[in-house]
This record gives C-alpha cells, structure tokens and sequence, in this order.
C-alpha cells in the first residue's frame, strides 16, 4: 500500500471522526435542551384533580352527559377541572394538545384561586376547520415557573374517532 | 507464468469470515428477540392497533428475515445450489411480504383511510423511490453493486426495519406522553426516540450486509450506497403511513388528498436525497470506511462514528425544524424548501464530500491494480483496455460501439466483460491490503471468466 493511499483513507477516516463530533455536540445541545425543559426535581407532589371530560354545548357553555374518553369529530368537549385541589401559591395552566402537539384551547397562566371560574375548558376548532380533527388528545394541568412548564399535575387523554 | 507474478494469497487461512458470521447469526437473534418481546409487551400492556400488528406481524418479520438470509447467501453457492435457494428465498420473502402487507393494510392502513387510498399512495411513492435508487446506484461510478443487494437493502428499510421502529417508538412516545411536560421537552424526548431506535434498525441492515456480504461490501462508495438504499427503501412505507393517515385526518374536511399530496412532495422530491437516505448513507460511510481500516479499534470507531452523524442529523431535523417558522402565504412554499436545504443541507454535503473523495480514492486504485494487472500479460486487461476501464464514459462509449455493431447482445456481452475486469482489479486491490479472506484461487476463478468472456465476444 503505498503512503498516498494510506492518507487517502486516513482522511476520510479522520473526515468522518470530524462529522462525528459534531453529531456529538448537537446530541449534547439536545440533552441540554431536553434538562431545561424537563427540570430534574421539580416534583411538587400536587396532583390536580381533573373531575372529567365531557360532551361540551356550546350554547349554554357547560358540560353535559358523563365523564368519556372517546368523542366523535363532530361532537365539541371540554375537560372539567376543580381548581381547589391544587394550591394557591402555584403558577397552573391547563392546555389541550391535538395528536400534532398543537394547542387547541387553553385556560391561565395563573394562580388557581383566579382560575375558579375556568373549570370548564373546551377543545377550540382550528380556525378554517368545522370540527376538530381526529386522533388522540391530551389534556394536562401543568405548573409553571418563570412562564416554563415544569410539571404535569394531571393528565386525561381523550380519542377522537374519525368517523 | 501467471502464479508467479500474482500477489500471495493475503490470508489464505482467514478465521475473520466464521467470526463475522457468527456476529451477524448473533445480530439477527437480537433483532428478533427484540421483535418478540417488544410485540408481546406491546400486546400486553397497550392493546393498541400497532400491538396487535405487531403480535400477527411476527411470522411475516420471520419469513422475510429468513428468506433475506437465504437470498443473499445463495449467491456464494454452485449454480446446482443456487437456483434451489432462490426458489425457497423467493417463497419465504414473497409469503412474508404478502401477510406482512395484508397486517398493515388490514390493520392500520385500511382502519385509517381503506385500502384503496393506500394503493394510491403506494402507487405514488413507488417511481419516485425507484428513482432514487436508480440514482443511488449509478453513483457508484467504478464498480456498481448489484440490483439484488441494492434491492435487498431497500427491502430491509421499508419493511423489517418500519416494523423495529413500530414498536419501539410506540413504547417509548406511550411513556413519554405519560411522563414528560408536553411542549418542547416531549418534543425532543421524541426527537432522541425517532433518531436513536430508526437509525438503528436501518443501520443493522448495512452492518448484517457488511458482515455476510463483504465480497460485495468493498468500500465507503459501497457503504453509502447501502445506506441510502436502506433509507429510501423506510422513507418509502414512511411516506405511505403519512399520507394515509394525514388523509384519513383530513378527507372529512374535504383536504384528504391536498394533505396527503404535500406529505408525498416533502417526502418523496424534497425529501427523496435529504432525509432518511442522508442519514443511513453516514452510517454506511462509517462501516465502509471500517471494512478497509487495518485495526479493530479503528474499524468500532468508524462504525460508531456514522451511527452518531446519522442520529444526531435525524434528531436535528425532529427537534429543531419547527423552528422555522412556515408562513401561510405563497412565501411559505419558499420557506418550505428553505428550512429543508438548511437543516439536512449541511448532512447532505458531507456525505456527497465523501462519496466524491470515496470515488477518487477508489478509482485511483483500481487504476493501479488494473496497470499492475496488465503488467503481468495475463491477458485479462490488456494496457489499451486500463483508460478505458478507468473511464465510466469510455466505457460506455465501448458499450454503445458493441450495441451499434452487434445489437443489445453484443452490449450487454461488453458490459459483463467490463464488470469481470473491474471486479478482477477490485479483488487485486482487496488482497494487496490484506482486506479479503477469499482463497488465492478466487482471484485466477475471475481472471478465468474474463478470459472466457473475451472469447466468447471473440467469437
């Protein structure tokens, strides 16, 4: 082998290593990214309690019918939660995510004690849309800090049917 | 004559080939031990659609591992053998591709959008793919790899590898979306989780290729090629989940095909080269580099190495692509293409910086051994015959002057002839290394069929 060649597959060799580092570095950015977001210790041990999610009028603006897990598309919904089981000296927000990660409805952020008036929180339909879209929805109560959500208080997930 | 001036067998008693077997037969018990137990768990503790899949989905994934092992060791049998092999190969892929297609299609894609919506979208995606790997192949300028293995590794992408990440990624986004605060942090969670477990089931598809098929495994052209293969061949049944499932999100707002049409434009044109095909050509490159490094340590690192570039290129695109924010205007559709040549842009072009100086690398030296070849007067390439083999246009310049003198026949005849000589210089070059663990016999079986092949044009 002569020693053109051997530096030619040690530069492709050492090129790769090159790459390779830099992979490391976006992974460690993402491992940094993921521990700001997911703040190691930040357990309160709060736990909201979600009274339900249920068929929503929206004439009348109130939940009716019982508590479900499964809505068809053209059925509106709402999640139903009691503000006092969590305490008032917490930041609290309450958010409905689609199946896509987007939020379609929320309540706060605030204290819960300005909240108690926001117990009933319904899924929004996306503007251009006549019904939500199906799939899987989630439902969290979360705890913020510095306008952050640090923790999940609670959590419901819902599914809405296609047909 | 011939012996004398023909370099030494470099390992004649090589113990590397029952070793890397053995990694391989070990390789593939994990994979379906994985299969096993994440099919079952899945089963069992989620009872969700891609569960029961998963469950009846296990005898196909059986068949067609099977069958691909057979397959792709037939060829390395006598011709008696080999034709009986084909035919079991062929049953056992052609059994588990079937129920494997009928568990999707009855279970997800049909429960989803029907069955004919995902015809169409099959229908959609498959010239684009075959054209990329019609492109991916033919970047191998010196020395192609052969449509079965180019075709195996596809095969290996779109459906045992899907099946790997099916599972996984529903254990682990079913334990994130339990666990994490939805929002940025969820989202890179499943970021992690879609680079990690995809590349790796793309990535041992390359990895059991480089380790049964190393005669046709030479270098990182090789390698690259490979793995695009294998990410075109994911990027395919990919497309096809996406565009059936935004479909069936969609049809009832009558925008079910304009939302399926833009998954297969992303998907399959501007995403073809960028995305899955990216990545899994890193982790080719990684192990083709490793197929001619001299020390082990070498060799884990390069592997090593091309896992890390693929994953973390995969990971940026899932975490980071929403931060290019997509207006809702005709702009947006500049955005679109924008965000994409930004964000894979850089990926893409280390690996056509590799595969450009993997080409050199690898012409240059065929170059050599195939002078050094004609030295010997063998009669195997003779000198006129070395700028011509060195040339991918000359070649096929001398391919067309057979097709105007004797037709199609005669083409074809100087094309095999070609691809005996090349791959004549390719082995010389292996052995001259020290990188081959084929007899000494091998190299003068194909000096003796370029030979045969000369005459047989000849008359």
């Amino acid at each position: 082998m002569s020693s053109v060649t051997y530096d030619q597959l040690r530069t492709l060799y050492r090129t790769l290593l090159v790459f390779a580092t830099v992979g490391v570095v976006i992974l460690a950015v993402g491992l940094v990214e993921f521990a700001y977001f997911e703040r190691p210790g930040e357990g309160s041990g709060v736990k909201a309690h979600i009274v339900g999610v249920y068929q929503f009028d929206p004439d009348t603006k109130q939940p009716v019918g019982p508590d479900r897990s499964e809505f068809h598309r053209t059925e509106e919904f709402a999640a139903v939660v009691d503000w006092s089981s969590i305490p008032s000296n917490m930041i609290v927000d309450a958010r409905w995510y689609n199946s896509f990660g987007s939020i379609e409805g929320q309540v706060g952020p605030a204290a819960p004690t300005e909240l108690a008036d926001k117990s009933v929180i319904p899924v929004e339909v996306p503007s251009g849309l006549h019904y939500v879209l199906p799939g899987r929805y989630t439902f969290v109560v979360e705890r913020l800090e510095d306008g952050v959500p640090v923790e999940v208080l609670g959590r419901r997930f819902v599914v809405v049917e296609r047909s | 004559m011939i012996t004398s001036t023909t370099p030494p067998a470099a390992d004649p008693q090589s113990r590397l080939r029952p070793a890397r077997y053995g990694i391989a037969l070990a390789l593939a018990a994990l994979v379906i031990v994985a299969l096993i137990v994440s099919s079952i768990l899945n089963y069992v503790f989620l009872d969700t659609i891609p569960g029961r899949t998963s469950l009846y989905g296990l005898l196909a994934v059986a068949l067609i591992t099977l069958g691909t092992f057979i397959l792709v060791r037939t060829f390395n049998r006598d011709r008696a053998m080999r034709r009986k092999h084909l035919i079991r190969a062929g049953v056992l892929i052609g059994l588990g591709v079937l129920l494997w297609l009928l568990v999707i299609d009855v279970f997800l894609f049909t429960q989803s959008a029907g069955p004919g919506v995902a015809a169409i979208c099959a229908l959609a995606c498959l010239p684009t793919t075959a054209f990329g790997l019609f492109v991916v192949r033919r970047m191998d300028r010196n020395h192609k790899e052969p449509w079965r293995l180019v075709l195996v590794a596809a095969a290996w992408g779109a459906i045992v590898a899907t099946s790997l990440v099916v599972w996984g990624e529903t254990i682990w986004e079913q334990s994130a979306q339990h666990a994490l605060v939805p929002g940025p942090g969820l989202d890179t969670s499943l970021a992690f989780m879609a680079g990690i477990l995809e590349e790796l089931a793309k990535g041992l598809a390359v990895l059991m290729l480089f380790l049964i098929m190393r005669n046709e495994f030479d270098d990182v052209v090789d390698g690259i090629v490979y793995g695009a293969a294998v990410g075109l061949g994911f990027n395919f049944l990919e497309s096809i989940s996406y565009m059936t499932n935004l479909y069936s999100v969609f049809s009832a707002e009558g925008a079910g095909w304009v939302a399926a049409g833009i998954q297969w434009y992303g998907r399959q044109v501007l995403g073809l080269f960028f995305g899955h095909a990216t990545y899994t050509a890193f982790i080719g490159a990684g192990v083709g580099i490793a197929r001619q490094l001299p020390s082990v340590r070498q060799k884990v690192m390069a592997i090593v190495a091309g896992f890390i570039i693929a994953i973390a290129g995969h990971f940026a695109w899932d975490a980071w692509a929403t931060i290019f924010p997509i207006q809702n205007t005709l702009f947006g559709l500049v955005e679109i293409h924008l965000r994409t040549l930004i964000m894979t842009g850089p990926f893409t072009a280390g690996v056509i910086a590799l595969l450009i100086f993997g080409i050199r690398y690898e012409g240059q030296n065929l170059l050599d051994q195939m002078r050094k070849e004609a030295a010997t007067a063998s009669g195997a390439i003779l000198p006129d015959e070395v700028p011509i083999l060195a040339s991918p246009w000359q070649r096929l310049r001398q391919r067309l002057q057979a097709l105007s003198r004797q037709g199609l026949p005669g083409y074809f005849r100087v094309s095999r002839l070609q691809t005996a000589q090349l791959d004549l210089a390719m082995e010389r070059w292996h052995r001259e290394r020290k990188e081959i663990d084929t007899p000494l016999e091998a190299e003068q079986q194909l000096r003796d069929r370029v030979m045969q092949l000369r005459h047989w044009i000849a008359a």
